[in-house]
Parts: structure tokens; C-alpha cells; sequence
């Protein structure tokens, strides 16, 4: 990464009168990521976004777009373009019109302007639909249309405010899809703020995972479901089971009632929070179990297709542990009845430990 | 259907009938004086009155013939086309700080600014008087007619671009920003374009409201004569056909541009629309 990146925070910071929106901010993004701010609204997604768009001015710190500081640049003079939420098209232009805006306003000439929106349109699949109202089109198509007149001005990031947010699942699904697509043929960074998780795995490079104005944490996708470093990310990605223990040396993790359970081998002995997917837990009959694990009574068993949820209450931990059981395993757990005694395994590895006793302010255990 | 409705109120059809009966009672009190007035103006009787006596059309032709006429009618015309301009420009720029900035007690300015309608016109035109003659030592001529007529139309302006704005989705004004324009640029492709319609709906609007505005141009306009001042001036000898003709003249006229004020911008969208795809084919 010899290259300044595409977007550079230092120690950026966004308060509205006494109300932070963003805590103090570092934060890179280089070149050609697809990079998502994920998080839950009112965490500061949205404000990030605008603060590189240029909507939004920071209170301190610095903004860089490809190394140069644009603090004082408003929106127009920002080498970045945006797809809004509502797609904001000028309902009195043709679809042709609208992508060809920025173009205009840049003042390229009309010939060289014509060939680019032609390849914009292409690029989405609206190649038809040029002389067109935004009225005349479909949701979707008019979200294509919004990309199109931002990718168009060939920025140097292309910021998309939850494009998807108005469509309904199917047609989301399929988008998604094409976002990624059009992401990889024209290899623009993107800035993609969502509130649905599922939106950010399916289609980012690196997530950010925001709440209460701060990034709690910066990653793959895999990163941020497997090694997740709070409570709270582990919570919003996915379905977790959040365990109490007390650890301790040689991946010693004792229930409130002194039960042992499996777990990696902690930074520092005390009280810790484990959290386990309920992908990685596997079900055993009290008579079948060896060793240390959890042990339960059945509460519930749901067939689900494409797997089966049992929800397991065991001693010494409060909220019920579930369990999903995929394949052959969850066959063979359609005859576990309620009030069936089991016991629950898993492998220490597929285990986080979150220390601080609500795992609030954890730091993520490096546990291979 | 109708059955439907009979079972359930055996005498909804007499009620219907006499409902009916009322809303054309309800016509001929507002529309028989007009529409006789128009009749009078066709009738070759020299009075202007019963009984009728033929059809023609002279008291129209007697019409342009008349220069008293033909000088009001000019200066009419004038003060409409001036008092339109200065109402548009003065009511659009008025609206937008109304809607977009954070002024204080906005609603309170709101309301101040639309006051003029709802003053009688009467007031407007003394006070203008006292203060172009016993203030300002003006002479009364057509211009002071148009300022005093100006201030009476600039809020109807005011509240249409206003409700126009009001309505105005910010974030378009973003998206441009975004794309490369500024101020002025955002002003001129995107927010004007989209007003438009309210304008010229205004303008047209006054341009119809000053066209037979009395009160206040009696009061400010000196020695000159409007078209309705005029027409005053002559039905104090006794109505004569050429007024009637004249009357149904400016109805025509307030008709059409009101007419036009309501299909103009219907008619402008659909241009819009239409100009690309021709370009299309």
C-alpha cells in the first residue's frame, strides 16, 4: 500500500452540541475496497458517510481523500459521488440527463459526455431506459440509475447510503449481487453504509462494525463473525450464546456453579464472558459424553429445513444456550425430546473469550 | 346499484332530484348575470338592455374604434405586464428565505407577508396615497398604480412558490451538490426547473388579478384610466353595449388566463417528456 489510501480519518470527531455522533476516529480504506460501515441506527454510520461526502463538517480532526486533506472542500469540489437512500434522481430529467449531471457540471464536452453516460448505462443494464422519466421506472431501476450517475464522474470513492433500504428482499438479494459485480468491474472503492448484516457479509471486502458513534471493530467478514472483540459485535453479526465464566490458566473456564467447560486458553485469569456460535455446538447424550461440556435439559427442538434449533437450558447459565444442527446432526436430533438430559461440546478453537465480566469493554483472545 | 340504494332509503330519489334541482338554482344565482351580460353585448338594441332586439357583433368592432378605450386598454395592460414581473421576481425571492431559513417566528413573518390579501383594498389604497402624495410629494401616475397593486398580488405569489418549496425534497439539492454543482449551478438546473410551474402559475395568476383590479388603482393611478376605471367611469351615464362588450372582453381574457394558469403547467411537464424522446428517435 504504497499509494495514500482512498480515505484517511485522523482522529476525526463529529459532536452536535453536547451529543457526540463520532467518538474521536482513525480509519483507512484503501483503494478499491468495498468497504461497510454496519451497525445499528444512531450509531454514527450515516455521519461518517457524510463527513467524507462533504455533508457533514467535522468538529476536529482530518479528513483525506487520496492524501490531501478536503476539511474545507464542500460536497462539489469532493472527488467523491454518493447514492442516496431515497436515490434523489431530478424527476424533471430523462434517466439520460440525470447520469449525464455531473458530467455537465464538470463541463466535458457534450461528445465525450455522450459515449460515457452510454457505458454508465451499460454497465447498470439501462442502456433502454435513457430516455426515460425517474417516475417511469421501477425501484430498482431507479437505484441503478442513482449508481450510474455517481459511478459515472469516475470518483475517487463512491459512498452508498443503505441504496437498498426501500426494496423489497427479493429484488435486495439480486442487487446485492450486482452492486458486487459492477464493485469488481470497475474496481471504484466503495463506502457502503447498512444497518442489515447479512447485506454487509454478502457483499464487503472489510466491515466496520459501529455503535454509540465509535468503530468497535474493523474486518473481514470472517474476522468479524469468528473473532469478534466485543460483546456487542458478537451480538449484532450473527447469533451468539454469551456464557459467564471464571478462566484460568491451561483453558480452565468454570461455571458460577464450578462446571467445567471447553475453552481456549485465556490472556489472564479471571471473569471472562465465552461466546459461542450456535453452529459450533454439538449435542451428546448424557450416556454418550466423556470429558468436560455443558450439561442441560432439552427445552425445545425445531425443525427449521435447513437445519434444527434446540434450545438447551443448563445449569449454571441463565439465558437458554441454543443449538443449530445442520445436516446428519440435526437429524438425529429430531428425537430429542424435551427434558432430555445432554451435555454440549464444542472445540476451544470456534470459542471467543470476551474478558470483563459482561464482555463489554473485552478485548478479543488470541486463541490459536 | 341504484336498487341497492332505494331499498335502503326509499325516498333517496326524491331527495336526490331536489338536490339537484337546488345546485341549479345555486348556478343561475352566480352565473345568469354574467351570462346576460355577455347576451346584452351581442344585442343590437342600443341600450344595452331588454328587450332584444337582434344580433351583432358592432358594439365589439365600436370597441377597438373607441381611443378612450383603446388608451385604457393600453394602460392596463401595461400596469399588468409590470405589476406581473415585479410580483413573480419580488414573491419567489421572498419565498425562500419564508421556507428555508431559520428565521424566528416564521409562521408569525408567514402570516404578516400574506396580510395583503386579507386587507381590504380600500386601506391599501389610502395609505399608499398618503404616502406617495403627503410623504414621498409623488406625482399619482401608472407606476405608483403598479407598486400599490404589486403589494395586493406579491403574496399570492409568495404563497404558491412558498408551498412549492415546502414540498421541495432537500435531498435533490444534495445529490447536485454532490455531482459537481454549486450554488448558483443547483439554482439553475435543479430548484428553478422544479419551481417553474408555481411561477408561472403566479405570474399568470397576477397578471389575471391585476388585469380588473379596482379599489387601489382608482386610489393611485392619477390622471389615467384603466379598463375598469373606465368602464366605472361610463356606466355612471347609463350602461351602453360598448361596455357590455367591453366587460365580456376582459371576461374572455380572465377566463383564458386562468384557464392557462391551471393547463400551462400540466402542458409544460408534458413538453418536458416529450422533447427527449423525439430527440430519441
Amino acid at each position: 500500500m504504497a499509494d495514500a489510501a482512498a480515505i484517511a480519518f485522523r482522529g476525526v470527531m463529529k459532536r452536535y452540541g453536547s451529543q457526540v455522533a463520532l467518538q474521536p476516529t482513525d480509519l483507512e480504506i484503501s483503494e478499491g475496497e468495498f468497504f461497510c460501515l454496519l451497525g445499528p441506527s444512531g450509531c454514527g454510520k450515516t455521519t461518517t458517510l457524510n463527513l467524507v461526502g462533504g455533508f457533514v463538517s467535522p468538529s476536529d480532526g482530518e479528513i483525506l481523500i487520496r492524501g490531501q486533506s478536503v476539511n474545507k472542500h464542500p460536497p462539489y469540489r469532493r472527488a467523491v459521488n454518493t447514492v442516496f437512500q431515497n436515490y434523489a434522481l431530478f424527476p424533471h430529467m430523462t434517466v439520460r440527463d440525470n447520469v449525464g449531471f455531473g458530467l455537465k457540471m464538470a463541463r466535458v464536452a457534450k461528445r465525450d459526455a455522450a459515449g460515457r453516460i452510454e457505458e454508465a448505462l451499460a454497465l447498470v443494464g439501462l442502456e433502454e431506459f435513457a430516455d426515460r422519466l425517474p417516475a417511469q421506472l421501477s425501484g430498482g431501476q431507479q437505484q441503478r440509475v442513482a449508481v450510474a450517475r455517481a459511478l459515472v464522474n469516475q470518483p475517487a470513492v463512491l459512498l452508498l447510503d443503505e441504496p437498498l433500504g426501500a426494496l423489497d428482499l427479493k429484488l435486495r438479494k439480486r442487487l446485492q449481487i450486482e452492486l458486487a459485480q459492477i464493485h469488481r468491474d470497475v474496481g471504484t472503492t466503495f463506502v457502503y453504509v447498512t444497518h442489515d448484516q447479512e447485506e454487509a457479509m454478502s457483499m464487503a471486502t472489510r466491515i466496520a462494525v459501529m455503535n454509540h458513534g465509535r468503530i468497535e471493530q474493523v474486518g473481514t467478514p470472517f474476522e468479524i463473525y469468528h473473532r469478534p472483540n466485543s460483546a456487542f459485535v458478537a451480538d449484532f453479526i450473527g447469533e451468539s450464546n454469551f456464557i459467564d465464566v471464571d478462566v484460568g490458566p491451561g483453558g480452565r473456564a468454570a461455571l458460577d456453579n464450578g462446571a467445567e467447560v471447553p475453552a481456549p486458553e485465556p490472556r489472564r485469569s479471571g471473569r471472562a464472558t465465552l461466546m459461542v456460535r450456535p453452529e459450533s455446538i454439538q449435542i451428546r447424550r448424557i450416556a454418550e459424553a466423556n470429558g468436560s461440556g455443558l450439561r442441560g435439559r432439552i427445552a425445545q427442538s425445531s425443525f427449521l429445513g435447513s437445519h434444527t434449533r434446540v434450545a438447551v437450558l443448563c445449569d449454571g447459565v441463565e439465558t437458554p444456550v441454543t443449538a443449530a444442527l445442520f445436516g446428519t446432526e440435526g437429524a438425529a436430533a429430531s428425537d430429542l425430546r424435551p427434558d432430555t438430559e445432554v451435555v454440549l461440546i464444542w472445540d476451544p478453537a470456534d470459542v471467543v473469550l470476551l474478558e470483563g465480566a459482561e464482555g463489554k469493554e473485552a478485548d478479543a483472545v488470541d486463541v490459536n | 346499484m341504484a336498487r341497492d340504494l332505494d331499498i335502503v332509503s326509499p325516498r333517496g330519489r326524491l331527495t336526490r332530484a331536489a338536490l339537484a334541482g337546488w345546485a341549479v338554482l345555486i348556478y343561475v344565482f352566480l352565473f345568469a348575470p354574467i351570462v346576460l351580460l355577455v347576451v346584452f353585448s351581442f344585442n343590437s338594441n342600443k341600450y344595452g338592455t331588454f328587450p332584444i332586439t337582434g344580433w351583432t357583433s358592432k358594439w365589439y368592432g365600436q370597441v377597438f374604434h373607441d381611443y378612450q378605450i383603446r388608451d385604457a386598454l393600453t394602460t392596463t395592460i401595461r400596469i399588468a405586464l409590470e405589476v406581473t414581473v415585479v410580483s413573480t421576481i419580488v414573491g419567489t425571492a421572498a419565498a425562500f428565505p419564508l421556507v428555508r431559513s431559520r428565521l424566528p417566528f416564521r409562521s408569525g413573518i408567514r402570516i404578516t407577508l400574506v396580510l395583503p390579501i386579507m386587507i381590504p383594498g380600500l386601506l391599501i389604497g389610502i395609505s399608499l396615497l398618503v404616502l406617495f402624495t403627503s410623504v414621498l410629494h409623488q406625482q399619482l401616475s401608472p407606476t405608483t398604480a403598479v407598486i400599490g397593486q404589486a403589494v395586493y398580488t406579491t403574496p399570492f405569489v409568495l404563497l404558491l412558490v412558498a408551498a412549492r418549496l415546502q414540498g421541495f425534497d432537500a435531498s435533490l439539492e444534495r445529490a447536485a451538490s454532490d455531482l459537481g454543482a454549486n450554488t448558483y449551478q443547483r439554482l439553475r438546473y435543479v430548484v428553478m426547473p422544479l419551481l417553474a410551474p408555481a411561477i408561472l402559475a403566479g405570474a399568470l395568476f397576477v397578471f389575471t388579478l391585476s388585469l380588473d383590479e379596482f379599489i387601489i388603482t382608482l386610489f393611485l393611478i392619477g390622471s389615467h384610466n384603466t379598463l375598469p376605471i373606465y368602464i366605472y367611469t361610463q356606466v355612471k351615464f347609463g350602461i351602453t353595449p360598448e361596455v357590455n362588450a367591453l366587460a365580456a372582453l376582459l371576461l374572455a381574457a380572465s377566463l383564458t388566463l386562468m384557464a392557462l394558469a391551471f393547463v400551462l403547467p400540466a402542458l409544460v411537464r408534458r413538453a418536458v417528456r416529450l422533447v427527449p424522446r423525439k430527440a430519441g428517435a
